[in-house]
């Protein structure tokens, strides 16, 4: 398993080392002064020289993209041009309310898509089978602002039952979980399908290998067949899913947090680049992609803990 | 020679597949959608009933089929007075270009990597770690980046989306092409004494290419929904062009009063991507036996 991470770790390096020169180029590339850019808009002009100085404006590109380095591993990400608050505090107030979305969202998708997925497998062909799959194309082909604006207009506008502007605060008080009830259903339907389709597929070969059929030659009960032996060994492709679309989930993710006025980094980072705020979008972009390695990093390792044939190689 | 006459009885590979595409119900429909939608698209100059661009007085009119529709505007007015129904026509237009030019570039560039490192096995390692690198890069997050630097328009939301297509139809296009490698007639090309260019041009891509593209249909749908998600966030396409995720977005402020404007171009996307993405299945069904459900 420490193998596997290590292996993970030096596999995500060159992306990171892509998303830093991503990061390096927004800031090189805004308008105005890139020193400036990294004081903020209010800071004062003596702050503004030391900064330049510090960044080596003046010298070879390799050298201000060591020294940009030095200061985003320290955790210096520059101040926003909006809100002249610090990247990294503005980032630290909308990393919770993510999460706290992403949690809403796959704890209920999950076993429900595991759920429809095996139901599928197991009356394979049938009318529930066929509308299961049904369900899931048409899932994954739904763009995720039509579901937003339907459950807007039915479940907020219709029939009132749920808030739909902003977070009610954190997850465990009562209007922090209404307020979170519609984003976290919006995003979690686009979920369900794919979740469905690779249980579906997967449940499908586990019960054509060899020990199901001792299993059921020793006259078990179909249903423990099911989930004991069966369903057991075919979670393992799901939860590669999970990280494979980590990408899917985090675009679903910035449109549900946009159009819910939901307080994330998804909505923080449309808001910084439609604003032109350089800092704090660059700060974004490295926290989405800097999310997106640890995600598949955890998955690998969850992967590995749960199937001993990795371990070996 | 004598043809064996199993050989000359078998019809040719693409009327088969043609075939048994046509005998799924739920496929025939979606290609014959498709086709619809592709239509009306390229002739949408031509048979747009208004202009999609110039607002009117009357704002907000809802379609024929409600109560104070009228035939006038078929699809009802959106906030500025613009026929729907014609800025559909123009924002199909868009949003199939965006998909198509996306899939086309990025599917070129990767399948272009992919036959040449299945052609030099030397080549492979390197291609393959690439595609490996760029594949745990998220298209949404691409989408971002380049829109962050170079601001919002279709051409960024182009390239990101070609890039973010690169890696997969490298993967793809390899595996393909690995197995065109092991059929006797690239021995026998060789054989006969014909340029490496010659057997990679004339063998090699002839016979790799129509597998190649029914991959990139599969992924023409989840393209689709990307571009329009970003256009819908403001960043892709910029008014005054029409394309149906900001038309979405635009009718979101009237979603109270007036739904169907931000209903009916949404809709619209969910019909092309899922008419692309039945059909992908089913020709992916009808290639590949072994996933036949």
């Amino acid at each position: 398993m420490i193998d596997t991470a290590v292996r993970r770790l030096l596999q995500s390096i060159p992306v990171l080392i892509g998303v830093l020169i991503l990061g390096f180029l927004l800031i090189q590339l805004s308008p105005g002064d890139p020193a400036r850019v990294f004081a903020g808009a209010m800071a004062p002009p003596e702050v503004v020289e030391q900064i330049r100085e510090q960044m080596g404006l003046d010298r070879p590109m390799l050298v201000q993209f060591w020294a940009y380095l030095e200061r985003v591993l320290q955790g210096d990400l520059g101040r926003s041009f909006i809100s002249n608050k610090t990247v990294a505090s503005e980032l630290g107030a909308a990393i919770v309310p993510t999460l706290e979305l992403m949690f809403a969202c796959l704890v209920w998708s999950i076993p429900l898509g595991i759920a429809m997925g095996t139901l599928g497998a197991v009356w394979r062909g049938s009318f529930l089978d066929r509308a299961i799959m049904a369900f899931s194309v048409a899932g994954v082909s739904l763009p995720i602002f039509f579901i937003c604006l339907l459950l807007i207009q039915l479940l907020g506008v219709k029939w009132q039952l749920f808030p739909f502007i902003g977070r009610g605060g954190p997850l465990w008080t009562l209007e922090g979980l209404r307020h979170i009830a519609l984003p976290a259903l919006s995003l979690g339907l686009i979920f369900i399908g794919p979740v469905a389709r690779m249980t579906r597929s997967s449940v499908l070969e586990v019960l054509k290998l060899d020990h199901v059929r001792t299993a059921r030659s020793k006259g078990l009960k179909e249903r423990r067949v099911i989930i004991k032996h069966a369903l057991r060994n075919a979670l393992l492709p799901v939860i590669t899913l999970v990280g494979l679309q980590a990408g899917y989930l985090l675009g679903g993710a910035v449109v549900t947090e946009t159009i819910f006025s939901y307080p994330g980094i998804g909505r923080l980072s449309v808001g910084a680049i439609l604003s032109a705020d350089y800092p704090l979008a660059q700060g974004c972009i490295l926290v989405l992609a800097l999310a997106f390695i640890i995600i598949n990093m955890i998955v690998d390792m969850l992967y590995a803990l749960l199937d001993p044939r990795v371990q070996g190689k | 020679m004598t043809i064996p006459a199993d050989i000359e009885n078998t019809p040719p590979r693409r009327q088969a597949w043609w075939r048994a595409l046509m005998r799924d119900p739920s496929a025939a429909v979606s290609m014959i959608v498709l086709a619809l939608f592709v239509l009306g698209a390229v002739l949408a100059p031509l048979i747009a009933p208004h202009d999609p661009f110039e607002g009117t007085r009357s704002v907000m009119q809802p379609p024929v089929w409600a109560e104070r529709g009228d035939w006038t505007y078929i699809l009802g007015t959106d906030g500025q007075g613009r026929d729907i129904l014609s800025r559909l026509l123009y924002g199909t237009r868009l949003t199939l270009l965006i998909g198509l030019l996306s899939v086309g570039i990025g599917g070129f560039i990767g399948s272009f990597l992919g036959l040449l490192s299945a052609f030099y096995p030397r080549l492979s390692p390197f291609v393959m770690r690439f595609a490996d690198v760029m594949l745990s890069f998220p298209a949404i997050l691409l989408g971002l980046a380049l829109v962050a630097i170079f601001g919002p328009g279709a051409l960024p939301v182009i390239i990101a989306l070609s890039i973010a297509t690169v890696p997969d139809s490298a993967r793809i296009a390899r595996s393909i092409a690995l197995s065109v490698m092991q059929q006797e007639y690239i021995e026998a090309g060789r054989a006969i004494g014909l340029s490496d260019t010659a057997v990679f041009t004339r063998y090699l891509v002839r016979n790799s290419i129509s597998a190649i593209m029914i991959f990139m249909s599969l992924r023409f749908g989840q393209i689709i929904l990307i571009g329009a998600a970003l256009s819908f966030l403001g960043l892709g396409a910029r008014p005054p062009a029409a394309e149906l995720g900001m038309m979405a977005s635009q009718g979101r402020d009237f979603i109270l009063f007036a739904p169907h404007i931000a209903f009916i171009p949404s809709l619209t996307i969910f019909i092309i991507v899922l008419a692309a993405n039945i059909t992908g299945d089913a020709l992916r069904d009808v290639l590949d036996p072994r996933m036949r459900s």
